[in-house]
C-alpha cells in the first residue's frame, strides 16, 4: 500500500491545481462559496473516475515498462512539479508532469512506445487550441439561447446559477473520468494495481486536493487572466468540460488547465484580445513549458541517487 | 420561462412594493404643486409636504429591505449590484420632489402668475418621464422588451423639459420681478428640471443593466 502513496500524493497535487479549472470560475466570480463548490467538485471527480476512468488508465500504462520502484518515483516527481506550480499559483497540466517523468524512466529503460506518445503530444496541441474554438461556438450558440429566451433580470440570474453548477459539477465529472489516469496509471502499468481500484484511488486523491488546497489557483483562473462575467465563466466552465471530456472518448489524459486557459482565451478572443492579461497568460506558457522537463529531470535524479 | 426562487420572488415583490410608494410620493407632490399653482385649493400644501416625507422615507425603508434580502447571496453579484445601483439611481426622484416642496415651504415661495402656465408644463412633462421610468423598472423585472423603446420617450421628454426649463428662466429674467425673487425661483425651476434628467439618467442605467444581460 505505501508506494500508492506516491499515487495520492499526485492526485492530492492534481485536484488541488485542477480544481480551479472546473469550480474556479464560479468561486472567483463568486457565485458559488467555495467549500460548497469544492464538496461538490470532489463527489463528481470521484464520480467521473469510477464510471469512466479506464480509456486514460490504458494509454498511459502503456507509455513505457516500468517496475513499482520506478512508477513511484515518476508519480513522486510529477506530485513535486504540480505542487510547486500550484505554489507558484500557475495553472500547469498534471498529464504533461506524468508524461514528463514517464519519459524519464522511458530514457533510462531504453523504451518509449512512440504511437502513444505521439497522440499524447498531438492531444496536448490540441487541448487549449480546442478549448478555444469551443468557447467560441458555446458562447454563440448559448448568446443565441439566451437573447431568443428574452428573459428579465431574475429569470437570467436564475439561469445563470443552475447552468453554472450543472456545468461545474460537468466539468468535474470530466476532470476525474479524464484524469484519473495521470494518478495511477504508472502503477497499473507497473503491475501493481487493477484498473477498478486506480480509478478509485484516483478519484478519492483528487478529491481530497481540491478540498484541501485548491484555493490559490484559482484566483488566477478566475480573475487574474480574465475578467469573467457571469455568462462567460459559464461558457468557459462548459466548454473547457466539453473539450475534456471528449479527450476522455479518445483515451488520451489532457489538461484541463490546458482547455480552460483555451476557453478563456476564445472568450477573449471573441471579446477583443485586448481583456486578456498577456502577462498572466506568458506566465502560465511558460509554466507549461517547464512542466514535463521538471517532472522528467527529477525523476532522473531520483533514479540517479537511488 | 417563470421559475423564480423564492428569495427572488422576494426582491421582486419589494420592489413592486418600492415602485407603488414612488407613485405614491409622485401622486403627493403633483397634488402639493397643483395647490401652490392655484389649482386646487381644497389641498392643504403642508400636510401634502409631510405626507411626501412620510412615503419618501417609507421607500427609503424598502430599499434598505431589498439590500439585507439581497445580501443573504440571494443573486449573484453582478445582478445584486445592478438593482441596488438602480434603486439609488431612482431614490434620488423623490429627493428633488422633497426638496423643490421644502423650498417652496421654508422659502414661503409663490409661482408668479406669469410663470404658471409653463412651470404648470414642465411638472406634467416631468411626472410623465417618471411615470415611463416606473414602467421600465417593471419592464425590466418582467419581461425587457419595452426598455429600448420607453428610453426613446423618456429621452425626448428630458429634452422638452430641457426646453421648457430655459423657456421659463428666459421669462423670468426678462421679467420686472425682484432680483433676490428671481434667483430663488431660477433655483426651483433648476430643480423642477433636475426630475427629468434623473430620469432620464435612470432609464439609461435601465437600458444598460438590460443591454449587459443580452449576449
Amino acid at each position: 500500500m505505501l508506494p500508492i502513496l506516491g499515487g495520492v500524493f499526485l492526485g492530492w497535487s492534481l485536484g488541488a491545481n485542477d480544481a480551479s479549472n472546473v469550480i474556479g470560475p464560479a468561486v472567483s466570480s463568486r457565485m458559488l462559496r467555495f467549500t460548497t463548490a469544492a464538496t461538490m467538485a470532489s463527489l463528481f471527480v470521484l464520480m467521473g473516475a469510477l464510471l469512466q476512468g479506464r480509456s486514460g488508465i490504458d494509454t498511459l500504462s502503456g507509455l513505457t515498462r516500468m517496475n513499482l520502484h520506478q512508477a513511484v518515483l515518476a508519480s513522486i516527481s510529477a506530485a513535486i512539479t504540480v505542487t510547486l506550480m500550484t505554489i507558484g499559483r500557475l495553472p500547469v497540466s498534471t498529464s504533461q508532469a506524468v508524461v514528463g517523468a514517464i519519459l524519464g524512466i522511458g530514457l533510462v529503460n531504453r523504451h518509449i512506445d512512440m504511437t502513444g506518445l505521439g497522440k499524447v503530444v498531438t492531444c496536448w496541441v490540441g487541448t487549449p487550441v480546442g478549448g478555444a474554438i469551443m468557447a467560441m461556438v458555446v458562447y454563440r450558440t448559448l448568446a443565441i439561447v439566451n437573447n431568443r429566451l428574452s428573459l428579465n433580470l431574475l429569470e437570467s440570474d436564475a439561469l445563470l446559477r443552475i447552468g453554472l453548477v450543472v456545468a461545474s459539477s460537468y466539468g468535474a465529472f470530466a476532470l476525474g473520468a479524464n484524469n484519473a489516469a495521470n494518478v495511477t496509471a504508472v502503477f497499473v502499468g507497473a503491475g501493481h494495481l487493477s484498473v477498478p481500484s486506480a480509478t478509485l484511488i484516483g478519484g478519492l486523491s483528487i478529491g481530497l486536493g481540491i478540498l484541501t488546497f485548491s484555493k490559490r489557483v484559482m484566483v488566477t483562473v478566475g480573475s487574474r487572466l480574465v475578467r469573467l462575467d457571469p455568462f462567460s465563466a459559464l461558457v468557459v466552465l462548459l466548454a473547457e468540460a466539453i473539450t475534456v471530456h471528449f479527450y476522455t472518448f479518445v483515451g488520451v489524459p489532457v489538461s484541463t488547465s490546458q482547455a480552460i486557459i483555451g476557453a478563456v482565451i476564445g472568450i477573449g478572443l471573441l471579446k477583443g484580445i485586448r481583456t486578456v492579461n498577456k502577462r498572466t497568460l506568458l506566465s502560465i506558457l511558460s509554466g507549461w513549458l517547464l512542466t514535463p522537463i521538471i517532472a522528467a529531470a527529477l525523476v532522473l535524479a531520483m533514479l540517479r541517487y537511488n | 420561462m417563470r421559475f423564480l426562487f423564492r428569495k427572488q420572488r422576494m426582491v421582486k415583490a419589494l420592489v413592486e412594493a418600492y415602485l407603488d410608494n414612488l407613485r405614491n410620493v409622485q401622486q403627493t407632490f403633483s397634488r402639493a404643486i397643483d395647490s401652490c399653482l392655484g389649482d386646487d385649493a381644497s389641498c392643504d400644501f403642508r400636510t401634502l409636504v409631510d405626507e411626501t416625507h412620510r412615503f419618501e422615507s417609507r421607500a427609503d425603508d424598502i430599499r434598505e429591505e431589498i439590500k439585507t434580502l439581497m445580501y443573504s447571496k440571494v443573486l449573484l453579484p453582478e445582478s445584486r449590484g445592478d438593482i441596488m445601483g438602480l434603486l439609488e439611481s431612482i431614490d434620488q426622484i423623490p429627493r428633488f420632489f422633497e426638496i423643490v416642496l421644502n423650498i417652496i415651504r421654508t422659502q414661503k415661495l409663490a409661482i408668479p402668475d406669469l410663470l404658471v402656465s409653463d412651470v404648470r408644463e414642465l411638472v406634467s412633462v416631468s411626472m410623465e418621464a417618471c411615470d415611463l421610468v416606473f414602467r421600465q423598472v417593471e419592464d425590466l423585472f418582467q419581461r425587457g422588451r419595452r426598455i429600448p423603446e420607453l428610453l426613446d420617450v423618456i429621452d425626448k421628454k428630458e429634452s422638452q423639459c430641457d426646453i421648457i426649463e430655459r423657456r421659463i428662466i428666459t421669462t423670468l429674467f426678462d421679467s420686472d420681478i425682484d432680483p433676490f425673487l428671481k434667483i430663488q425661483l431660477k433655483e426651483l425651476v433648476v430643480l423642477l428640471g433636475d426630475v427629468s434628467d434623473q430620469a432620464d439618467r435612470v432609464s439609461k442605467r435601465i437600458n444598460i443593466i438590460s443591454l449587459k444581460r443580452r449576449v
